[in-house]
């Protein structure tokens, strides 16, 4: 960002110190913040409703909204474009209801075909406009990559009334949403009116993609209203603590990436926003404690030790069995074929005192035998 | 027209082609998302390629854009498999986050590369003709028409070669598998080509278009037909008619030829979309009230055989008592008369015996859970359809 260009690097209290005297740099943080905020809050249902792919369409279908407001107003108001990009999102996604419903073409067909449709026409119409002999239209492509310089105080509490409406909405159909998302025929048959519920969440989906538009652009809008939403997933089953942590996520993202962005010179803030949130996904992806993919592979391999343990104590038992005293001792080398068998498994077998080891022999103990007894019918049974 | 106008519309007709084949087959395959992903994704390959050969048509950069489309797959299908989001959440994730890494690599070196954000989503066929390819001193064209053309040439070799195999493995991936092709290869396969045919197409129509030109065309074919190589032909044909329709409203608008295509594209969707002989929506709705109106029909003949008491038959009783609009009744007791179902006597209903013939097989039909077959039985009955 520009008004950094002196600065290579700003150390952190000075920059947070800068963010509330700052008004550029405050009002972008607090913008940001809101955005990320309202997005990750309704991008959780559009996750939850498989609908992910949704906001992608709903942004670049907002394209042709925007040149066709600033078409006929001729102003570059920002309220006025993003009606246009609202009234054109709102086509889109009746467009693409209406394509799965009344045809065979699939949602994934759907959604690609009125993305880049609508795109196409929104190009096509912003290099009309850009031809045109009206000195006004520069600054209409910021809504392609967005520029959150450009936010201006006014903006934010665009972005925070709107917030507030959408967080009153959500916590008065609170049950209803939450009933529609889960079981929908449910809802039906208890006599809710599932259309216009299902209109609502749709409505104000599009509307927080439209409030992005400004700072993310029309490219990047899918993964704010995504990436938080999937990341929050990852730590909770409970829809209110998912919704409540992507909001978070959200507005996370957006102050770090505003932060990060302002510290270096020629960062656009949207790419940045999304990486961080980008980031966080990938945080949440290994590391959740339940359903994170290094704990599930460190649960994975302790399954796997646990399986070999039970298969070298079955071995023993089946050499035990042979003979009158189970006690009778054994060479540790008579495990050696055995490839479940190895020091710490044998170890642990002592420890549990299944097992005694004396020199290079080994003995089953009593508890041993008819622990190994008993898994050996467990799993006959379970084989039949 | 001028030999320039000639090759722009030349160039745009064979991305068309080029994009439509593996298009149809990303449409079936309910991927069409994906092309989306590979298209925003190459742009760190673009960037990187444009580092190292500081020239946008260099084969190198090419292979690495493809490069990058692939990874951008196998990584969409690493985090579906790992079942922690759904699965085109997963394509969601993936390539805002490698567009943004270009975006970012293009703006931190901003000052030393000669390279556009915009001209990479976007592209502009108007300057095709302008960068030409020279061999030996001669001008043999420009250099986009040649590697569309190259890209085109090996993307119909494999259609060819592979089209049974694809075929199979589009319909019947189990079939396909136990016939000992491999789902992999064959998937793999169309990814690259996919990859390949975007970023050849990028600097001409850019990157997001060729979303357009891939899917358009053969959700629109797909609409009017269901046997694939009809499908293939008509999306090729489609592609070809935007191209060359959307240049000349381009000229005449003066406006993005890209764009214009596009639109043009979106257009001819919309009028099939509408008007598409058994699959439009039009054609749909038409069914559907045609539908209605013989369920209600058929109720109203199962009520007049199950009841003989003059008070259920009158013709008044159909409003009060079955609750119907004056309208509904109406329609459905013309259709009756008009299909001989029916007699009506001083405003008494009664079945005539082509009308209780039809009902007892219907109850058959019912009673045994073949409701599908009286849809056969309609054709046999019926003058006139609701």
């Amino acid at each position: 960002m520009r008004f950094l260009l002196s600065q290579e690097f700003v150390d952190i209290k000075e920059y947070i110190e800068l963010v509330f005297t700052d008004y550029t740099l405050r009002t972008i943080t607090l913008g940001t913040a809101i955005l990320g905020a309202v997005t990750g809050m309704l991008g959780s249902f559009a996750v939850l409703r498989k609908q992910s792919l949704l906001g992608d369409a709903i942004s670049h279908a907002a394209l042709p909204g925007i040149a066709i407001a600033f078409l006929i107003t001729g102003a570059k108001d920002t309220n006025t474009l993003l009606l246009g990009a609202l009234v054109s999102g709102l086509i889109g996604t009746f467009w693409i209801r209406g394509i799965v419903t009344k045809t065979h073409l699939k949602s994934d067909t759907a959604l690609g075909l009125i993305l880049s449709l609508f795109f196409g026409f929104g190009m096509l119409l912003l290099t009309f406009i850009q031809k045109q002999p009206n000195a006004n239209q520069a600054g209409l492509d910021k809504y392609l990559f967005g520029q959150a310089a450009t936010l201006v105080e006014s903006d934010v509490w665009t972005m925070a009334i709107v917030t507030g409406i959408c967080l009153l909405v959500m916590l008065t159909f609170w049950k209803e949403f939450k009933i529609l998302l889960f079981d929908a025929d449910y809802t039906k048959t208890l006599g809710f009116n599932t259309k216009t519920i299902d209109i609502l969440i749709t409505s104000f989906i599009v509307l927080a993609i439209v409030l992005g538009l400004q700072t993310v652009g029309v490219v990047l809008m899918s993964a704010m209203l995504l990436a938080p939403a999937a990341a929050a997933r990852q730590w909770t089953n409970s829809l209110s603590v998912m919704v409540l942590l992507a909001a978070i996520f959200g507005a996370f993202s957006g102050v770090f990436g505003t932060a990060i962005s302002a510290s270096q010179n020629n960062l656009s803030t949207g790419p940045v926003i999304v990486l961080v949130a980008s980031v966080f996904v990938a945080f949440s992806f290994i590391f959740s404690p339940s359903r994170g993919l290094l704990f599930k592979q460190i649960r994975f391999i302790k399954n796997r030790r646990d399986l070999e343990l039970h298969k070298t104590l079955a071995f023993m038992y089946n050499i035990a069995e042979t003979h009158e005293d189970i006690s009778h001792p054994h060479a540790i080398k008579l495990l050696n074929n055995f490839q479940g068998y190895t020091r710490s498994t044998l170890q642990k077998l002592v420890d549990k005192d299944y097992v005694k080891i004396d020199g290079n022999m080994w003995s089953l103990t009593e508890r041993g035998f008819e622990t190994a007894s008993n898994l050996y019918t467990k799993q006959s049974t379970e084989d039949e | 027209m001028s030999s320039a106008q000639i090759e722009i519309q030349l160039i745009a007709s064979l991305v068309a082609v080029a994009c439509a084949i593996p298009g149809t087959f990303l449409v079936l395959r309910k991927m069409a998302m994906i092309s989306d992903a590979i298209s925003h994704s190459i742009l760190p390959g673009i960037v990187i390629g444009f580092f190292i050969t500081h020239d946008l048509n260099s084969p190198l950069l090419i292979l690495l854009a493809a490069f990058t489309g692939i990874i951008t797959v196998v990584l969409v299908e690493y985090i579906q498999k790992t079942g922690l989001v759904k699965e085109d959440t997963a394509i969601g994730l993936v390539f805002p986050a490698l567009f943004s890494i270009g975006v970012i690599m293009i703006a931190k070196n901003a000052n030393d590369v000669h390279l556009d954000v915009d001209a990479v989503l976007l592209g502009e066929l108007a300057f095709a003709p302008f960068d030409r390819l020279i061999i030996g001193g001669t001008d043999v064209g420009p250099k986009s028409l040649w590697i569309i053309g190259m890209i085109l040439l090996i993307t119909i070799s494999l259609l060819i070669a592979f089209f049974k195999e694809l075929k199979v493995s589009t319909f019947d991936k189990g079939l396909a598998a136990s016939l000992g092709f491999s789902p992999a290869i064959i998937h793999y396969g169309l990814m690259s080509v996919s990859s390949v045919t975007t970023v050849g197409a990028f600097d001409a129509v850019g990157a997001i278009l060729v979303v357009a030109l891939m899917i358009a065309p053969a959700a629109t074919a797909y609409l009017l037909t269901t046997d694939l190589k009809k499908m293939l032909a008509l999306s090729i044909g489609f592609g070809i008619f935007s191209a060359v329709f959307g240049y000349w409203v381009a000229h005449w608008l003066d406006a993005s030829i890209a764009g214009s295509i596009t639109t043009v594209l979106g257009l001819v969707f919309l009028l099939v979309y509408l008007f598409a002989p058994s699959k439009g929506v039009i054609a749909v709705m038409y069914r559907e009230k045609q539908q209605r109106k013989e369920v209600s029909l058929l109720t109203f003949l199962l009520h007049l055989k199950n009841h003989d008491e003059i008070s259920e038959r009158h013709v008044k009783h159909l409003n009060e008592h079955i609750n119907w609009q004056k309208v509904r009744s109406r329609s459905v007791l013309d259709l009756a008369l008009k299909n001989n179902m029916i007699d009506i006597e001083n405003q008494i209903v009664s079945l005539t015996k082509k009308g209780d013939e039809f009902t007892s097989k219907a109850i058959d039909y019912i009673i045994t859970n073949r409701d599908a077959q009286i849809e056969d039985m309609k054709d046999d009955f019926f003058l006139f359809r609701g």
